[in-house]
C-alpha cells in the first residue's frame, strides 16, 4: 500500500495505491473516488458483536469500508468529514496506538482495530468518551484530526499536559491520568480548561490544533433557533 | 551463535533519551543470568548483555499491562517494554527472588488499580440503577404529593376548558325526563359525599355511544345511549357514583401529572405554577381521551359502592350494568373499553356489596320507563 497526502493543510485528501488483490480498511463514507478496478465492500470489523460494540460504545461507524483492488491495481482517494490534517503512521507490530473515536480514517488490511473501555475517570473526564479504538498490528494507519496535527515526542518519564479534547492518538507505551487544569476547582473551570490529561513517556502523542466541542459551541450561536 | 536462536522479528521496544520516542524495535532474550537485547543491524547498537542485578522492573503503558525493564542511571538510562506474555513468564521464572518480588508487587498494584476501576464502574452502575428504581417506585408518592399541591380552582379551570370544548362539539340535552332523572340521581349522590370541595356539573349529551366520563374539577358527562342501555335508575347511579369518585380522588390530575413526568412534579413542588398553566390547558383538551389506571378504577369502584350505599341506592346496579354491557357487547360501547368488566372485578364488587350492611333502598321520584320512553326517537307519522 503506497500512499500520498494530497493538498496538505486544512482540506487534504489521501491517495492510496493498491496492487492487484490488495485491500484497505477505511471509515465508512471516507472514499471520495477510485479506479474502476476497486470494489467497495462493507465489513463488520471484529464480527457482528465487535461491530455492534464499536458502534454503541465508541460511536464509530458500524461498518468499515473495505476497498479491494479485486480487478487489478488501482488507486483510491480518501478524505475525512471534518477539515483538518491527515497523518500516516507505520505500525511495526510492536507499537500500539489508541485513537479517539473520530480519528480513524483508514488502515492496511493487516491492522487490528478493537474498541477498548477506559477507566471511569478517564471516560468521564478525558473527553474521548468511555471507549477508544485500540489499533495494533503491522501496516499503515491513517488518522485525521480537526485542525492541524501536532506530534509530541516523549522520552522515558517525560511528562506533558494536553487539554482533553485535543487528543487524536497516542502510543500504547504512554500512560496518562486526568487532573484539574488549575489547583482549585473554580480556577480549573474559569480558566476554560477544566480537565487536562497528564501524559508520561515514553511514546508519542498526536494532538489536534482545534477542539471540536468548542467549535461546535461557537457555531451554535449563529444558528437561528427554530420555533 | 546467539543469532541462531534469535527470534525472527523484534519482540520488544527499547527506549532511551537518544532513541526515537516511538521506541526502537529490538530482540529480547532471557537466559539464566540475565537479559540479552539485540538490535537490528544498521542501528550500530549491537548487542547488550544485561545481568539481572543491574535491572529494575515496573509496569508501564496505558493499561499498565507491559513489563518495563530498566537499567543504567539517569542520563543514559534505558528501558525495554515487554508485552509478549511468554516473554514476561520467562523473565519471571529466570529472575532472582528480589526481582521477582518487585515484579509481583508491581503486578499486585496493577491488579488493585484494575479492581478499583471495576469497583468504580460497579458503583456508578449500581447508583444509576438505584436512582432509576427509586424514581420508579416513588413515582406514585411523588405524583400524590404534587397533585396535593395543585389548587382546586386550577383543577376547575382545566376541567372547565375541556368540558366547554366538548360541549361545543356535542350539544347538551337541556331538558326532558332524562335530564331531570340524571339531576336527581346526582343530587342524591352528592348530598351523601362526606367532604365535598367540588361543585359538580352534569351534562347529558345526545350520542349513540354508550359512555360517561368525569373531568377534573367536577364535570361529568353522560351520553344518552348509556341511559337507553340501563334497565333501571340504579344502574345509572352505579356509573355516576363511579365517575364522581374519579373526580373526588383527583384521578385525572394524577394521570396528567404522571404523564407530564417528574419535571412537572418538581415544578409544582417548587412552585412554577404560572408557567404550567398554559401547558395544563392544552392537556385539558387531551383529557377527554384519558383512561384511568387499574388501581384508580378499583378505587373508584369501591368508593363508588360506598357512596351508593350511603345514598340508599341499591349498589348491585353497578355490577349488573357492567355485566350486561360486557355480555351484549356489540361495539360502540366506549365505556367498556375504558372500564373492562373482568370476572375478578365483578367478584370484588360483589364481595364488597355483601360486606355492606343491608339498608332499605329509597326509590327515586321518577319512573325509569318514562325516561327511556322520552329517549326513544319519536315515531314519524307517515
Amino acid at each position: 500500500m503506497k500512499h500520498e497526502i494530497l493538498y496538505p493543510g486544512a482540506f487534504p485528501m489521501v491517495r492510496v495505491e493498491l496492487i492487484a488483490g490488495e485491500t484497505i480498511k477505511a471509515e465508512s463514507g471516507a472514499m471520495v473516488a477510485s479506479s474502476p478496478t476497486i470494489d467497495i465492500e462493507s465489513k463488520m470489523e471484529g464480527g457482528f458483536l465487535g461491530a455492534l460494540s464499536r458502534k454503541l460504545l465508541t460511536g464509530e461507524k458500524f461498518f468499515f469500508q473495505t476497498l479491494r483492488a479485486s480487478r487489478g491495481a488501482g488507486e483510491v482517494l480518501l478524505a475525512p468529514t471534518v477539515p483538518g490534517e491527515i497523518v500516516v503512521m507505520e505500525l511495526d507490530g510492536l507499537n500500539e496506538y489508541m485513537v479517539q473515536k473520530d480519528g480513524f480514517l483508514a488502515g492496511s488490511e493487516s491492522i487490528k482495530i478493537e474498541s477498548q473501555m477506559q477507566s471511569l475517570s478517564r471516560g468521564l473526564l478525558g473527553g474521548e468518551g468511555f471507549f477508544i479504538l485500540k489499533i495494533s498490528g503491522k501496516g499503515s494507519l491513517i488518522v485525521n484530526s480537526f485542525g492541524a496535527i501536532h506530534k509530541i515526542e516523549l522520552k522515558p518519564d517525560q511528562e506533558y499536559i494536553v487539554d482533553n479534547s485535543h487528543l487524536v492518538a497516542w502510543s500504547g507505551t504512554t500512560s496518562y491520568h486526568i487532573e484539574r487544569a488549575a489547583s482549585g476547582w473554580v480556577a480549573s473551570f474559569t480558566s476554560g480548561e477544566g480537565f487536562v490529561c497528564r501524559f508520561r513517556g515514553p511514546g508519542v502523542v498526536y494532538i489536534q490544533s482545534r477542539n471540536p466541542g468548542s467549535f461546535g459551541a461557537w457555531v451554535r450561536q449563529f444558528i437561528p433557533v427554530s420555533e | 551463535m546467539g543469532s541462531a536462536t534469535a527470534p525472527t522479528s523484534p519482540n520488544a521496544l527499547c527506549f532511551s533519551d537518544e532513541l526515537p520516542s516511538t521506541g526502537l524495535p529490538c530482540h529480547v532474550e532471557i537466559s539464566a543470568n540475565g537479559l540479552t537485547v539485540r538490535f537490528d543491524e544498521g542501528h550500530g547498537l549491537g548487542e547488550l548483555d544485561l545481568p539481572f542485578r543491574v535491572l529494575s522492573v515496573s509496569a508501564g503503558g496505558l493499561n499498565h499491562d507491559q513489563l518495563v525493564v530498566r537499567w543504567g542511571s539517569a542520563p543514559s538510562a534505558q528501558t525495554v517494554y515487554l508485552k509478549d506474555s511468554s516473554l514476561i513468564r520467562a523473565f519471571r521464572s529466570s529472575a532472582p527472588p528480589e526481582l521477582v518480588n518487585a515484579l509481583d508487587a508491581t503486578a499486585a498494584t496493577v491488579r488493585r488499580t484494575r479492581s478499583r476501576n471495576r469497583t468504580a464502574w460497579g458503583i456508578a452502575a449500581a447508583t444509576i440503577g438505584a436512582l432509576m428504581m427509586g424514581i420508579w417506585f416513588s413515582m406514585d408518592l411523588l405524583v400524590g404529593w404534587a397533585v396535593d399541591r395543585i389548587p382546586l380552582n386550577w383543577e376547575r379551570r382545566i376541567g372547565e376548558s375541556a368540558f366547554q370544548d366538548f360541549l361545543i362539539q356535542h350539544p347538551a340535552v337541556k331538558e326532558g325526563p332524562a335530564v331531570v332523572a340524571v339531576q336527581e340521581i346526582t343530587e342524591r349522590l352528592i348530598a351523601h359525599i362526606p367532604v365535598n370541595p367540588y361543585t359538580f356539573e352534569i351534562a347529558v349529551v345526545e350520542s349513540e355511544v354508550v359512555n360517561a366520563f368525569a373531568l377534573p374539577g367536577g364535570y361529568v358527562v353522560v351520553f344518552t345511549a348509556l341511559l337507553k342501555e340501563a334497565e333501571n335508575a340504579e344502574e345509572v347511579a352505579g356509573v355516576l357514583s363511579h365517575e364522581l369518585n374519579h373526580v373526588l380522588e383527583r384521578h385525572a390530575l394524577q394521570r396528567i401529572v404522571k404523564q407530564l413526568g417528574l419535571v412537572t412534579v418538581v415544578g409544582i413542588i417548587v412552585g412554577d405554577q404560572q408557567g404550567l398553566a398554559r401547558l395544563m390547558r392544552q392537556i385539558g383538551v387531551e383529557l377527554l381521551s384519558l383512561k384511568f389506571g387499574r388501581s384508580q378504577e378499583t378505587e373508584a369502584d369501591l368508593t363508588g359502592l360506598q357512596l351508593l350505599h350511603r345514598s340508599r341506592i341499591d349498589p348491585s346496579g353497578m355490577v349488573t350494568f357492567f355485566q350486561r354491557l360486557t355480555k351484549n357487547e356489540r361495539g360502540g360501547v366506549e365505556w367498556l373499553s375504558t372500564h373492562p368488566m373482568s370476572a375478578a372485578r365483578a367478584q370484588r364488587l360483589e364481595a364488597e356489596i355483601s360486606r355492606l350492611p343491608r339498608t332499605a333502598a329509597e326509590p327515586f321520584t321518577f319512573k325509569w320507563n318514562t325516561v327511556q320512553d322520552a329517549l326513544r326517537p319519536v315515531a314519524v307519522k307517515g
